[in-house]
């Protein structure tokens, strides 16, 4: 479904069609490299539309992500996070900004969301997405193969 | 006017907002690789997956007897239950075998779920989660078979395929190593096997054409020692089994997605291996496909591959022989029993891996016959492209990977057996890397099923009794010195019958079916029976007939009154 589509068809925002948001919506962001080691981002809550933004934080490896929480809603929610070693939690009142590190493996991708009342079925369900590959003394000896 | 934003601080683990105490005694500290090479010599601990390195999964506890073990009630329950959007969401089974040292239990769940719990009280010491990609290619449900434990460590194999070592005390990581490639469709469910100084672990995804392998790498440090390829490369020993052109070598399976068992004296680890791939397109792959469904010795050192034999040569039935070749002596002779999924009961040699004797274990077996020797005559089969072909046993096979056991005092096997069959109509696929390659569309047969668990004597191949289920039995089984086989119903029930007779003397309903390996101990002379619960898993494959049966998420643990 395209952005274009979903926006058409009401799906892209509260009480629209449905009566939350379709989950997987929200814009696309990118994790930026630090110089300390580690890669850094910032996901915010805007006003009345129980997403995370950016919905899909693209993350360029696996290692440890220093990511930024505020929530400019009023309302309160909280995030759900997933991390190696155990689930992180926050909890985010009105106008609130936090802060959580999480470790994350690559490649592949990870759902977080906010688990009180039914925000995550509102919308409030954000992926976390781990480019590249696993590191060559893990892959198969084999010629490169085919994919899809 | 903008005002300030509320300082919301720093996420904190969930652990934190639980009644969990954070830290668990250090018995796991002294815990050394003599410890579990006499594991039996401990029977109030449960050292090691299959109990000790033989894998008989018999324990010398005997508290618990034919006289009372009637009387038994359950001590406590431990609950996981299921969080926010995971991979698998609906296939998530409890497939574990507690680990128990000196009355602490080490328990993994799915998901990258692991717990220190107190095996007196259920209470939970301490947790590890270790994120999975939602998106991991899993062929049959996000479920884990285990952990190991020693010298301090747990060690844990994670569905992306990493192998994690976990301080027993604080449940904090000490080091991670990723062991397999999760973009070629690889991933990890074996409970890790401590063997000297090594923990071992095998890559799971047979079912996506990768190229099977297992792994040791050290306890201490997690440096890579060896790994052994399951598929030859051309050229290698084997290779000639593979078409002389082309790929298929590259894709052909061979898994070694459950934990082997380890004769000391031999030096000698024992696995079972994978379906070859594509599963039914044999047409690709022409050959016998080694080592694919097959009895693999391999020099523990080394990671060398000393011996085999082949079940199913060119497998077209998906008959994994991944299952546990259980090491006994008898008469003065070395063997391993093994259950394969094609129906029939292999008594072989360990020190050759030469068949002694070969008997079916399931009522209906049609796909071929084997002899004596095990030499195989393929009778029904995909072949022609969109044939539909039916067969028994179906690919989930007579019995799945859960485990049976075997008693030193009766001298028994004890089986846990399933007997239904499927159909497979051949259609062929490109290969591609992550996506499921199976040659086929199967579908397992739903009402005209069965199943019991069998008792049978190794020297002779003949069944002694046999207890009729409600449906296919597909637990693993536990037998104990109270000549008790323990083991669980896909409806819930928790059983436990006379080791001699098969008559059923205990059953408690848990709730959710049972598709586990349960293990024994005792604290201060009580002795428990643990037993983790959560229906789920492949149950499409090897029992569609309960698919819309209660998950579910609980261990219990039961003990005869005080």
């Amino acid at each position: 479904m395209s952005d274009t589509a979903a926006v058409e068809a009401a799906l892209d925002k509260q009480n629209g069609v449905t009566l939350g948001r379709v989950l997987g919506r929200g814009k696309l962001g990118h994790a930026t490299d630090g110089p300390d080691g580690k890669m850094h981002a910032t996901v915010r809550i805007p006003e009345d539309e129980l997403v995370y933004e950016p919905g899909v934080l693209i993350l360029p490896h696996g290692g440890v992500l220093e990511l930024e929480l505020i929530n400019d809603d009023k309302n309160t929610h909280c995030a759900v996070l997933p991390n190696n070693g155990d689930t992180q939690f926050l909890w985010m009142v009105n106008h609130s900004r936090g802060t959580a590190t999480l470790e994350l493996d690559g490649p592949g991708y990870y759902w977080y969301s906010s688990t009180t009342g039914n925000d995550e079925g509102r919308g409030l369900t954000g992926a976390i997405v781990v480019s590249g590959d696993v590191p060559s003394e893990a892959r198969l000896d084999r010629p490169q193969q085919p994919r899809p | 006017m903008a005002t300030e934003y509320v300082d919301a601080g720093h996420a904190v683990g969930y652990m934190t907002l639980s009644a969990s105490v954070g830290t668990a005694p250090p018995v796991a500290k002294d815990l050394t690789y003599e410890r579990i090479l006499n594991a039996r010599d401990e029977p109030q601990n449960w050292l090691t997956y299959y109990g000790a390195y033989d894998g008989q999964r018999y324990s010398p506890l005997d508290q618990i007897n034919t006289s009372n073990v009637g009387k038994l009630k359950p001590e406590w329950v431990f609950q996981a239950g299921s969080m926010g959007l995971h991979s698998g969401k609906s296939t998530y089974a409890w497939e574990a075998s507690p680990i128990v040292v000196d009355g602490i239990m080490y328990l993994s769940g799915w998901d990258g779920q692991l717990w220190a719990v107190d095996a007196r009280t259920g209470n939970e010491l301490w947790r590890y989660k270790h994120a999975s990609p939602f998106d991991v290619s899993l062929c049959c449900g996000n479920v884990n078979r285990g952990v190991a434990v020693a010298e301090g460590k747990v060690f844990m194999a994670t569905l992306n395929a990493h192998v994690v070592a976990i301080d027993a005390e604080s449940g904090k990581k000490i080091w991670d190593q990723p062991f397999g490639d999760v973009r070629a469709g690889e991933s990890a469910t074996v409970a890790p096997l401590v063997v000297k100084d090594m923990v071992i672990v095998g890559s799971s995804g047979g079912e996506f054409g990768v190229r099977g392998h297992t792994d040791a790498f050290k306890l201490e440090t997690g440096e890579r020692v060896w790994r052994c390829y399951m598929v030859p490369k051309p050229g290698e020993p084997g290779s000639e089994t593979w078409p002389d052109d082309g790929e298929a070598w590259a894709r052909g399976g061979a898994n070694c997605w459950i934990t082997p068992t380890y004769d000391p004296e031999l030096n000698l680890l024992y696995y079972g291996t994978g379906n070859p791939c594509p599963d039914f397109d044999g047409e690709v792959r022409p050959g016998d496909n080694l080592f694919t469904d097959c009895g693999v010795a391999v020099d523990a050192d080394t990671g060398q591959i000393k011996a085999h034999f082949q079940y199913t040569p060119h497998d077209l039935w998906d008959y994994d022989s991944t299952m546990e070749h259980i090491l006994f002596d008898l008469d003065g002779q070395k063997l391993a029993a093994h259950f394969d999924k094609n129906g029939f009961l292999y008594i072989l040699d360990r020190t050759t891996m030469e068949p002694v004797r070969v008997a079916p274990f399931v009522d209906r077996i049609d796909w071929g016959e084997v002899d004596e020797k095990g030499n195989v005559t393929p009778k029904l089969y995909p072949d022609k492209e969109g044939d539909p072909v039916h067969f028994w046993p179906g690919p989930a096979g007579a019995k799945e990977w859960t485990h049976a056991c075997y008693s030193p005092r009766t001298e028994l096997l004890y089986v846990p057996v399933q007997d239904l069959g499927a159909t497979a109509t051949r259609r062929r696929r490109e290969f591609k890397e992550s996506i499921p390659y199976w040659g086929a569309g199967v579908a397992v047969d739903g009402a005209d099923q069965s199943g019991y668990v069998s008792a049978y004597d190794p020297r002779t191949g003949q069944e002694r009794w046999r207890w009729t289920a409600q449906l296919c039995m597909c637990s693993s089984l536990l037998c104990t010195a109270g000549d008790v086989v323990f083991g669980g119903e896909p409806t819930g029930e928790f059983n436990a019958w006379d080791a001699n007779s098969g008559e059923l003397l205990f059953q408690f309903q848990c709730g959710t079916g049972h598709h586990s390996s349960p293990s024994t101990y005792s604290i201060d002379g009580r002795q428990y029976v643990v037993a983790p619960t959560g229906w789920g898993g492949w149950a499409e494959g090897f029992l569609p007939a309960m698919l819309g049966s209660s998950h579910g998420s609980a261990v219990f643990a039961f003990a005869l009154p005080e």
